[in-house]
C-alpha cells in the first residue's frame, strides 16, 4: 500500500479545497472517464490510482463516485482479470468507497457517503456473486481487498448480504477456504466470518458443515491458546456465534470433536500466571461458550433442555469443573470478572444435575495439609470477597447446589455446631480446618462487633440455601445454640434468636445513620428476613421458637409500620409475621394463631397489614421483568470496557440506581423466592379468615370487649358477638386483595346463575311430566271408548246375524209350507218383503250411529295423536298396545326431556 | 470417540420420503411417525464398524422443499456420501430422481458415493413404484440401491453401512485424496499414519488419557 500513500500527498495538495463539490465531480467523473476509454494501459491505470486516494480521502468525491463509478468498476473486475494492478486498484477503490471517511467538515450531510455507496453495491447478488468469485484469484491483494470490501458490505446491510451468500452456489465455501489462507488473508476471514454468522442459522450451520470447529480450533492452538492475542479472541467470537442457540451445531461439536478444545483454553499454562486484558477477555469469551452449551435460555425450546443436559455431562465428565474452580477459586491472579464468571458457570453446571452436584461436592481444593472441600474454599469467597457480583455468583453456586438436593443439604449442615471458644476470635487465616458449618457460623456472627452485618447478612443467605424445603436440617438448625457474647448476659443463644437481634440491630443502624459508610444495609434486613422466611415454612417447631422470645413479635409489628424501612423489608416482615399464623401450633394463650391474629390486628389494623402485601407485590423486584436480563455477549469493541466496566460495576450501580434496584435484590428475590412469597401470601389470607371463623379457637382467648357483661341478655350477647364478627370479616374482605375479591364474588356470582338455570331447568322438566302422563290417561280413556265401541259393534252385527238367520228360517218354513200345498196365507210374500225391509232398515240406523261414533272417535285419535307428535312423543309405540288391550309401555320415561 | 475416518454424508430426496426419519431410526434407533418439517439442515452423527474399522458418520439430513433448495445445496460438495430417497408409494417422488441426481453432479464431488433408497417398503400395498424400477434406475446412473423402511428399520442400517463400505473401498483404491477436506473424508486420531498426527495427535491424545 505505500504506494498509494505517495500519491495521497499530491492529490491532498491538488484538491485541497473540499467546498469545490462540482470540482470533485467533475475530476471523479474525468477519472472515470480515463478508465473506461482510455487505450493506453498505463494512462488507465494512473487514473485508477488517482480515483482510489480521492475517493479515499474526500467525502464529495466519495459520493459522485457512488453515483458513476460503480459499472465502471465493476466491468474492470469482470472483463478485465488479465490486468492484475487495474483490478487491484479497482478494489482497493471500492475499499476507500465503503471506508466512512471522519472529516470534521462532514457534519452537514444527512447521508454517509460510504453507507450509500455499500447500500448500491450489494443490491445486486450478481455483485456480490463477482467479488467471491475473485477470491479464487492467485494475486494476494486481490483476495486480500475483496475480503475487505466484503466485510465493510456486511457491517451496512448485514441480512442483505447473508441472503446474497446463502444464494450463491458454495459462496460460503469459499470464505472458508480463505481460513487456510495466509496469516494477514485469514485474519481478515476471520472477522468477516463473525459478521457473517450472527443471527444466521443456515449460514452458521454450512460454516460448521465446512469444518469450521476444526480450523477455529487449529488457529486458537497456532495462537497461543487463551494466551494469544486478538486473533483467538476473533475465533472465540466466530465460534461463539457459530454456537450460540444452534442446537443442532452444538451437537455436533460435542459428538465429533468434543468439548476438550474448548476446556482446554481454560487451562492456565506457565508460571507467571499473569492475566493481560487480552487473556482476560480471551477466558471470558470462552467462558461464554461454556456458558452457551449449558444455559438453557430463554430461547428453550422442548429439546433444547435435553441438549444442555447432555452438555453439562460431557463438560463435566471432561474435567471442566477442575479449571473453572482453579479459575474461580483458587487462582489469586484471575480478574474479578473472570472469578465471577467461572462461578456462574459452576452454578449453572450443577443446576438440576444430581450427578454434576455431587461431583462438585467431592472436589477437593488445595494439597494436603492445606486441602479443602471445594465448597469450604467457595462459602470463604462469599464471606470475605470485596466484590459484590462474585458474592452473586458464589451465592448461586449454593443456590443450584442445594435446590432438590436433600442429601447435599444434610451433609453441609450436619457440621452446624458452634466452634470451641477459643476459636471464635482466631484469625480467619486459621478456617483451613474449620467444618463447613462452623465457618458459616463464624461468619453469621463475626461482624457483631465491627457493627458491619454485611457478612451476617451474606452467611445468612447461605443458610437459607441449606435450609430450605427441608425439615431436618430446619430442626437442625433450630437446635443449634451459639455461645454466651457480652450481649447476651452469659446464657446460650438459640441461633434464630440471634438472627432477629441481628436484625434489629440493622434497623437501628439504618435508622441511625441512614446510609452507613456508603455501604448501606439496603439489603442486610431483606436477606435476614429472608432466611427466616425460609426457615418458617412448613416448620412449626420453627414458629414456636421464634415466639419464644416475646420481643420478636413486638419488632415484627414495629417493623411493618416503621416508615424508614424499604417497601420490602415491610412486606417480607409482614409475610414472616403471616407465617407465624399460619404454622402456628402452639397453644399458649397469646401465641397461638389467634393470638397473633388479634394482636396484628389491634396493632396494625388487618387493613394496613394486608396493604403491605400488595406495596412489596407492586415492588419492581416482583415484576417479571428483571428476570429476563442477560449477560451481554463479548465482541471485539465491547471486550475490553467490559473487563473494566465489571470491576467497577458495583460502584457505579450503587451511585445511580436507588436502593430497591440493587443488584443483591435482583439475585435475592429470585423467581423461586418470589413464588414462595406469591403462595405463602394467599395462604396467610385465607389463615386469617379461618381463625376468625374457627369459634374453638376464639374460645381460648377471648378479648375484653367479648366478655358477657354483666346483665347482658344472652340474645344480646350472641347479637353483640356476632356484629363484631362480622366487622372483622368486611374488614378482613377489605383489606384483602381486590383482584381476589372480585375474581371471589365473581365466582359466586356464577355459581347463583347456574343453580337458578338448573332451578328452571327442573321446573320445566317436572311440568313435561305432568302433561305427558294426563296425554296417557286420555290416551287410556280413549282406548277404553273404543274397544267398548267395537264390543258394541260386534254384539249389534251378532244380532243381525241371528235375525237374518232367523229370516231364512221363517223363509224355509215358508216355503216348505208353500211347497205343502195349502197356502193358508196368500200374502206371505208381502209380509215377507214388509219384515226384511223393516229388520234392515233397524239395522242399518244402528250401524250408521256406530259409524258416526266411530268417526268422532277416529278424529280425536287423530287430533291427539298430532299433539302427542308435536310433544315428541313416539306415537306408533304409544298406540302398538291399542288393538291389544294391554296397557301403556312403560319405557316412555325416557322421553320426557 | 477415536475413529479411523470420519465420512459427511448428507440425505436428499423430495420433502415427505422419510429423509429424517431414515436418520432418526439410523441415529436413535426409534420412529416418529410425526416429523416436523424440516427447516434447513439438520446434523446427526454415529460410529459404525466396517472391517473392523472405526468410523464416524456425520449426516446431514437436508429439507426436500425447493424453497431450501439454495440453501441444501450448500452441503453437497463437502460430503463423501449420499443418500438420495424416494417414497415407492408415490410414484412423483421417484420421477424427480433425475432432478435431484443433476443437482448432485452439478455441486457434489465427482466421486460422491450415492445410495439411492426406495423407503416406506412397509407399505407395500400402497406400492406405486416397482422395485425393478428403482434398481434399473441405479444401474443407469452408477447408484447402489436398496429399498428400506424408516417405520420397521428394515435395510436402514444396511443403507448408512453400504455407502459407508463402498467409500471405504474407494479409499483403499486410491480414488480419494484423503487430506483435501471437500472429499468430505477426514482421517481419524485413531489412526497411526498420515499427517493427521504431529501437535493434533499430541493434544488429541491429552485430552483422550488424563481422564
Amino acid at each position: 500500500m505505500d504506494f498509494v500513500s505517495g500519491y495521497k500527498g499530491v492529490v491532498g495538495r491538488v484538491f485541497g479545497n473540499d467546498n469545490a463539490t462540482s470540482n470533485e465531480d467533475s475530476y471523479v467523473e474525468r477519472l472515470l472517464d480515463r478508465i473506461n476509454n482510455g487505450t493506453k494501459a498505463e494512462d488507465r491505470r494512473m487514473a485508477m490510482v488517482e480515483l482510489q486516494s480521492v475517493v479515499a480521502e474526500n467525502h464529495s468525491a466519495q459520493l459522485a463516485f457512488g453515483a458513476m463509478g460503480l459499472p465502471v468498476l465493476l466491468s474492470v473486475l469482470k472483463d478485465e482479470r488479465d490486468d492484475v494492478e487495474m483490478v487491484r486498484g479497482a478494489l482497493e477503490t471500492l475499499v476507500s468507497s465503503l471506508t466512512p471517511l471522519n472529516h470534521a467538515k462532514t457534519t452537514k450531510v444527512e447521508v454517509e457517503p460510504s453507507k450509500m455507496n455499500a447500500d448500491l453495491l450489494s443490491r445486486e447478488v450478481d455483485n456480490i456473486s463477482l467479488l467471491l468469485s475473485l477470491l479464487a484469484e492467485d494475486d494476494f491483494y486481490v483476495r486480500y481487498y475483496t475480503l475487505q470490501v466484503l466485510t465493510a458490505l456486511l457491517t451496512n446491510s448485514l441480512s442483505r448480504l447473508q441472503e446474497s451468500i446463502l444464494a450463491i452456489p458454495r459462496g460460503i465455501t469459499r470464505l472458508m477456504d480463505m481460513l487456510m489462507d495466509r496469516e494477514v488473508i485469514r485474519n481478515e476471514a476471520l472477522l468477516l466470518l463473525t459478521y457473517l454468522t450472527r443471527e444466521a442459522e443456515e449460514i452458521q450451520k454450512i460454516v460448521v458443515f465446512e469444518g469450521a470447529f476444526e480450523k477455529i480450533f487449529t488457529i486458537m492452538k497456532e495462537e497461543g491458546g487463551s494466551d494469544g492475542g486478538v486473533v483467538v479472541q476473533d475465533c472465540l467470537q466466530l465460534l461463539n456465534n457459530i454456537l450460540r442457540n444452534n442446537t443442532s451445531n452444538q451437537t455436533l461439536l460435542r459428538e465429533t470433536v468434543g468439548f476438550d478444545p474448548v476446556i482446554s483454553l481454560l487451562k492456565l499454562r506457565g508460571v507467571s500466571y499473569s492475566f493481560t486484558q487480552q487473556k482476560t477477555i480471551n477466558l471470558l469469551s470462552t467462558l461464554e461458550t461454556v456458558n452457551m452449551l449449558i444455559a438453557s435460555g430463554p430461547h428453550a425450546e422442548t429439546g433444547k433442555d435435553t441438549n444442555s443436559m447432555t452438555n453439562k455431562t460431557a463438560l463435566v465428565q471432561r474435567k471442566v469443573l477442575d479449571y473453572l474452580l482453579m479459575l474461580g477459586v483458587e487462582s489469586q491472579w484471575a480478574p474479578v470478572a473472570v472469578r465471577c464468571a467461572a462461578l456462574h458457570c459452576i452454578g449453572d453446571l450443577i443446576a438440576q444435575h444430581p450427578k454434576n452436584t455431587d461431583e462438585l461436592a467431592r472436589k477437593v481444593l488445595g494439597e494436603e495439609p492445606q486441602a479443602e472441600p471445594a465448597l469450604n474454599s467457595i462459602l470463604r469467597i462469599i464471606l470475605r470477597t470485596s466484590s459484590m457480583q462474585e458474592f452473586i455468583d458464589a451465592d448461586y453456586v449454593f443456590k443450584n447446589f442445594c435446590e432438590k438436593n436433600p442429601d447435599g443439604q444434610k451433609l453441609l449442615s450436619s457440621t452446624l455446631t458452634p466452634q470451641p471458644h477459643s476459636m471464635v476470635h482466631a484469625p480467619s487465616e486459621d478456617d483451613v480446618n474449620m467444618s463447613f458449618g462452623s465457618m458459616l457460623l463464624h461468619g453469621l456472627t463475626m461482624s457483631e462487633s465491627d457493627g458491619d452485618l454485611e457478612i451476617c447478612a451474606r452467611a445468612a443467605s447461605i443458610l437459607s440455601h441449606l435450609l430450605k424445603d427441608n425439615t431436618q436440617c430446619k430442626e437442625k438448625a433450630l437446635k443449634v445454640e451459639l455461645g454466651p457474647t457480652p450481649q447476651s448476659m452469659g446464657t446460650p443463644e438459640p441461633l434464630m434468636h440471634r438472627m432477629v437481634k441481628y436484625l434489629a440491630v440493622a434497623s437501628s443502624m439504618d435508622s441511625k445513620d441512614g446510609t452507613s459508610n456508603g455501604k448501606p444495609n439496603l439489603y442486610i434486613q431483606e436477606m435476614i428476613l429472608k432466611l427466616l422466611i425460609i426457615w418458617l415454612v412448613d416448620c412449626p417447631s420453627a414458629v414456636q421458637c421464634f415466639l419464644d422470645a416475646r420481643p420478636h413479635l413486638t419488632y415484627l409489628l414495629e417493623l411493618l409500620s416503621n416508615q424508614s424501612a424499604t417497601v420490602c423489608t415491610r412486606g417480607l416482615a409482614a409475610v414472616l409475621l403471616g407465617e407465624c399464623v399460619l404454622y402456628n401450633k402452639c397453644i399458649e394463650t397469646g401465641k397461638d394463631a389467634f393470638g397473633i391474629v388479634d394482636t396484628i390486628s389491634q396493632k396494625a389494623g388487618l387493613t394496613s397489614y394486608f396493604l403491605k402485601f400488595d406495596e412489596m407485590q407492586r415492588s419492581f423486584l416482583f415484576s417479571s421483568k428483571k428476570l429476563s436480563e442477560e449477560r451481554k455477549p463479548v465482541t471485539r469493541s465491547s471486550g475490553a470496557s467490559m473487563v473494566e466496566v465489571e470491576d467497577h460495576e458495583n460502584d457505579a450501580r450503587m451511585e445511580d440506581e436507588r436502593n430497591e434496584e440493587h443488584p443483591i435484590l435482583a439475585s435475592l428475590f429470585d423467581a423461586d423466592f418470589v413464588a414462595i412469597v406469591g403462595s405463602l401470601e394467599s395462604n396467610i389470607r385465607d389463615k386469617f379468615v379461618d381463625v376468625y371463623s374457627n369459634p374453638k379457637a376464639k374460645v381460648a382467648v377471648v378479648p375484653a370487649e367479648l366478655e358477657r357483661k354483666n346483665g347482658e341478655s344472652e340474645g344480646d350477647y350472641i347479637n353483640r358477638l356476632k356484629s363484631f364478627v362480622e366487622k372483622q370479616c368486611s374488614e378482613i374482605q377489605t383489606g384483602a386483595n381486590p383482584q381476589q375479591k372480585t375474581s371471589g364474588s365473581s365466582d359466586r356470582f356464577q355459581v347463583e346463575n347456574f343453580r337458578r338455570d338448573l332451578r328452571e331447568a327442573s321446573q320445566r322438566i317436572e311440568m313435561l311430566k305432568n302433561e305427558k302422563s294426563k296425554l296417557e290417561n286420555d290416551v287410556s280413556t280413549y282406548q277404553d271408548l273404543a274397544s267398548k265401541m267395537e264390543s258394541e259393534l260386534k254384539s249389534l252385527s251378532d244380532a243381525y246375524y241371528s235375525l237374518e238367520q232367523a229370516y231364512t228360517q221363517v223363509e224355509k218354513e215358508a216355503k216348505s209350507s208353500k211347497t205343502g200345498g195349502a197356502t193358508p196365507y196368500p200374502d206371505i210374500e208381502a209380509i215377507k218383503a214388509q219384515v226384511r225391509e223393516e229388520s234392515q232398515k233397524e239395522s242399518e240406523a244402528e250401524l250408521s250411529d256406530l259409524l258416526v261414533c266411530l268417526g268422532q272417535e277416529q278424529s280425536k285419535v287423530e287430533r291427539l295423536t298430532a299433539r302427542l307428535l308435536e310433544l315428541g312423543e313416539d306415537v306408533d309405540k304409544l298406540l302398538e298396545g291399542v288393538g291389544d288391550d294391554i296397557g301403556l309401555p312403560e319405557d316412555d320415561d325416557e322421553d320426557e326431556d | 470417540m477415536s475413529y479411523d475416518y470420519l465420512f459427511k454424508y448428507i440425505i436428499i430426496g423430495d420433502t415427505g420420503v422419510g429423509k429424517s426419519c431414515l436418520l432418526l431410526q439410523f441415529t436413535d434407533k426409534r420412529f416418529q411417525p410425526v416429523h416436523d418439517l424440516t427447516i434447513g439442515v439438520e446434523f446427526g452423527a454415529r460410529m459404525v464398524t466396517i472391517d473392523g474399522k472405526p468410523i464416524k458418520l456425520q449426516i446431514w439430513d437436508t429439507a426436500g422443499q425447493e424453497s431450501f433448495r439454495s440453501i441444501t445445496r450448500s452441503y453437497y460438495r463437502g460430503a463423501a456420501g449420499a443418500l438420495l430417497v424416494y417414497d415407492i408409494t408415490r410414484r412423483e417422488t421417484f420421477n424427480h430422481l433425475a432432478s435431484w441426481l443433476e443437482d448432485a453432479r452439478q455441486h457434489a464431488n465427482p466421486n460422491m458415493t450415492i445410495m439411492l433408497v426406495g423407503n416406506k417398503c412397509d407399505l407395500a400395498h400402497r406400492r406405486a413404484v416397482s422395485k425393478e424400477e428403482g434398481e434399473q434406475f441405479a444401474k443407469e446412473n452408477g447408484l447402489l440401491f436398496l429399498e428400506a423402511s424408516a417405520r420397521t428399520a428394515q435395510q436402514v442400517e444396511e443403507a448408512f453401512v453400504k455407502t459407508a463400505a463402498k467409500i471405504l473401498q474407494k479409499i483403499q483404491e486410491g480414488v480419494f485424496d484423503v487430506s483435501n477436506e471437500t472429499s468430505g473424508i477426514k482421517v481419524g486420531y485413531g489412526r497411526p499414519s498420515t499427517a493427521a498426527g504431529g501437535r493434533d495427535g499430541t493434544v488429541a491424545s491429552a485430552g483422550g488419557c488424563c481422564s
